[in-house]
């Protein structure tokens, strides 16, 4: 089955490039050229990933990334001109996955895409126990007791990695390999945003937190 | 020994005070100088009081005692007449009629009748005084002789003190004059207690005394008021100019009345209106321009992604094309890779220089970075023939530093040593002490001409333009190294000799925030394998 894009990005020619690059690669890309139609459109494709342009007429691609992210898990890559802290920061904290700094090359775009459809790697048992939570790896839930905690597939992804090895301290380059699929040197920001909207999910005191812990200096563990 | 008693301290305090308080050096100076001219003036009152007091009150007694002289020697002239008077009587007389001549002032005379000095002193001689006057005591003999050697009957004074019967001294006016009594010279002393007059002038002095001190105390009152109302206002100057410097453009001074302090007042309001609009100028100006950075960089960037893409998705299917586009696709390829390099260092120029750069701390093992980065480049210098060694002799701990920049400096310090390195080893040293951690790379190529290495940190500049590069660099690459160490706090400085090659080392505070005064690697480093035979003569020596 052929998966399907939307790109939302308001500058013609790049969005018809993308368009020529991802069919080249066998995706189906659907596009939306401004913000405030994009939410309209993510409903009526229903695509399996999303490429987010940051600015945007109408809504700008934060606010057009959180309204998705009200309503569903789907992965979000940032198109981003500016690599300004406070923009990438703000694309991650409403929700981005991860981001594309333009100029992009379109090995490095299609890269990314797929590290974030592939499927999640599988773990031995189809349930891992971490705290009081239960992750059920093939049905992708995680329960705390009888309650379902809704996670994003990239947050699913960072907790299992975690949680697979209890104990054993990653560093955030370790997490950007396994989760985001980076080789070499990415913005460990990713790593640290995500970490924090994780908490906010999973974590009764995301302040004081007890399933993902951080090692000061080295980076994050499962379990104190 | 507690401080407070220490001289030291408190002189130390005082003269820091002195130093530091104008209102104090003022009124002391003012006091001090206006204490000076009161005394001058009035010890020139009281002594010219006392002398005019003192000259008056002798005359009236010379007066007295000229009356007093005439009235005895009548007194003896008709005793003499009289040849069958007796004397004791006679001397009664003069007695008494000496009290009644002479006793005006309220002190009481005394007085002595003797024979006056060279007279000869057989027969019969008359000797008179006052109970109690021991005259010889007082009367110096100076003042018989001039009574005896003169001619004229004239009267002679003399000061001098009575010791009173409760200890004190008396000051006291002698007076002596010249007497005829058969035929012998005589001499009359008269003792006066001039104590009154004393008192006078004791009561005179007291009261200019007690106006000085008053007139100096308002003097001191009125130089502290004086200064309140001048200096006042300074101070309030004072610290509106502080408040203004440290980044409060809105403070303004009160303006009173029309006076020079109103007009100081509205010189420096002016000032910080001024102040205000330029700096409020300089940040629209500025916002202005970190918006066309950020505009620049979206409305370039854009276009330049869907180039980069056509670009790519052309060059990976060159081998479907004639063969004389394949170099036009591969000529597009690179060139635009380094457009987008020379894009990016210009939009990273322009942040440093609109001021709108952040650094992002965490804690780093910088000898793990270099790892890393020499990692990366190894393969290229490879191809050149360089081989990478690297002394890591200190920085095995977590600066606080912004990674990305240090990767960015120190892959250009690499790119740089293998570019230039002549293909020779390049060395990397990484050291620490206490406050600081510092990276320096060398190279053995060629190195730079002294009138270079100044200008190897400016912007495009480039040691020698016909010298083919490798890694692509956009001649911006030491001018954002130089933002980046100064980011930090830190320093990036270049060494080179023409021939030996050159050495770039970057400084950096092992915390943020914290300033270093001297690096822990030397500038170059001292290489043993460049030290080669001499480093055994060395030990010999020690």
């Amino acid at each position: 089955m052929e998966q399907r894009i939307l790109v939302v990005d308001d500058d013609p020619a790049l969005a018809e490039m993308i368009g020529i690059v991802l069919r080249a690669e066998g995706f189906t890309p659907s596009f939306c050229a401004d913000g405030s139609g994009a939410l309209a459109t993510f409903r009526a494709v229903r695509p399996d990933l999303v490429l987010l342009d940051l600015m945007l007429p109408g809504l700008d691609g934060v606010s057009v990334c959180s309204a998705l992210r009200e309503e569903s898990g789907v992965p979000i890559i940032m198109l981003t001109a500016k690599s300004d802290p406070q923009d990438v920061v703000g694309g991650l904290e409403a929700g981005a996955d991860d981001y594309i700094v333009k100029p992009f090359n379109p090995k490095e775009l299609v890269a990314r895409i797929r590290t974030r459809l592939r499927p999640a790697p599988r773990v031995s048992g189809d349930l891992v126990t971490i705290g009081d939570l239960e992750l059920d790896v093939a049905g992708h839930e995680v329960r705390r007791g009888a309650t379902k905690i809704a996670l994003t597939p990239l947050e699913f992804e960072l907790l299992l990695a975690l949680a697979g090895k209890p104990e054993q301290v990653f560093t955030r380059e370790m997490l950007l390999e396994q989760v985001w699929g980076y080789q070499y040197k990415a913005d460990t920001r990713l790593v640290n945003v995500h970490v924090q909207r994780l908490r906010a999910k999973i974590e009764e005191d995301p302040d004081n937190p007890r399933i993902v812990t951080t090692v000061r200096g080295v980076g994050y563990r499962a379990g104190s | 020994m507690p401080s407070w008693l220490d001289v030291r301290v408190w002189w130390a305090r005082a003269t820091r005070r002195w130093r530091t308080s104008l209102a104090l050096r003022t009124i002391a100076i003012t006091v001090g100088l206006s204490m000076l001219a009161s005394v001058i003036v009035g010890a020139t009152i009281a002594i010219s009081v006392g002398a005019n007091l003192f000259d008056a009150r002798r005359d009236q007694l010379l007066t007295l005692s000229q009356n007093a002289t005439v009235q005895v020697q009548l007194v003896f002239d008709r005793a003499a007449e009289d040849q069958t008077a007796e004397l004791d009587p006679v001397l009664q007389d003069a007695a008494s009629v000496i009290r009644s001549a002479a006793a005006t002032t309220s002190g009481g005379t005394q007085f002595a009748i003797q024979v006056a000095p060279g007279q000869p002193v057989s027969g019969s001689q008359i000797t008179s005084r006052s109970p109690n006057l021991d005259v010889d005591a007082i009367a110096t003999p100076e003042l018989a002789e001039a009574v005896a050697t003169e001619d004229e009957s004239r009267v002679w004074s003399q000061s001098a003190g009575v010791v009173r019967d409760d200890g004190s001294i008396a000051p006291t006016l002698v007076t002596g004059s010249k007497l005829q009594v058969q035929g012998r010279d005589y001499v009359l002393f008269l003792v006066y207690d001039i104590s009154d007059t004393a008192q006078t002038l004791a009561q005179i002095q007291g009261t200019l005394l007690g106006a000085g001190v008053a007139l100096i105390l308002l003097i001191g009152a009125v130089t502290w008021l004086v200064l309140r109302l001048v200096v006042g206002p300074i101070q309030v100057a004072a610290e509106t100019s502080r408040r203004l410097a440290g980044g409060d453009l809105d403070v303004r001074l009160p303006v009173r009345g029309d006076d020079v302090i109103a007009t100081l007042a509205r010189s420096f309001n002016g000032m910080a209106e001024s102040l205000r609009g330029q700096i409020v100028q300089l940040a629209d100006l500025s916002t202005v321009q970190q918006r066309f950075v950020s505009d620049v960089s979206h409305e370039l960037r854009t276009p330049l992604t869907t180039i980069r893409l056509a670009g790519d998705v052309l060059y990976d299917r060159r081998h479907e094309l004639p063969a004389d586009s394949v170099r036009t696709v591969e000529l597009l390829h690179t060139q635009i890779e380094r457009f987008e390099t020379l894009l990016a260092d210009l939009l990273e120029m322009s942040r440093y220089d609109a001021g709108a750069v952040e650094m992002e701390v965490e804690p780093v093992n910088l000898v793990r970075l270099i790892e890393d980065e020499i990692e990366a480049v190894e393969s290229l210098a490879a191809t050149k023939g360089s081989e990478l060694r690297l002394h890591a002799e200190g920085g095995w701990f977590e600066a606080e530093v912004d990674p990305r920049r240090i990767r960015r400096v120190m892959q250009n310090l690499l790119g740089n040593a293998i570019d230039h390195g002549e293909g020779r080893p390049i060395s990397i040293w990484i050291d620490s002490d206490a406050d600081a951690v510092a990276i320096a790379v060398r190279d053995h190529g060629v190195g730079i001409a002294p009138a270079d290495l100044e200008r190897v940190f400016d912007r495009f500049w480039r040691a020698d333009p016909s010298r083919q590069r490798t890694t692509g660099g956009t001649g911006l690459g030491l001018a954002i190294s130089l933002e980046d160490a100064a980011l930090h706090g830190g320093w990036l400085e270049a060494w080179s000799a023409p021939g030996a090659g050159s050495c770039f080392r970057l400084t950096l505070p092992r915390r943020r925030g914290r300033s270093i005064t001297a690096s822990p690697l030397p500038l170059p480093p001292d290489d043993p394998a460049e030290r080669g035979i001499t480093m055994g003569g060395d030990h010999v020596a020690d």
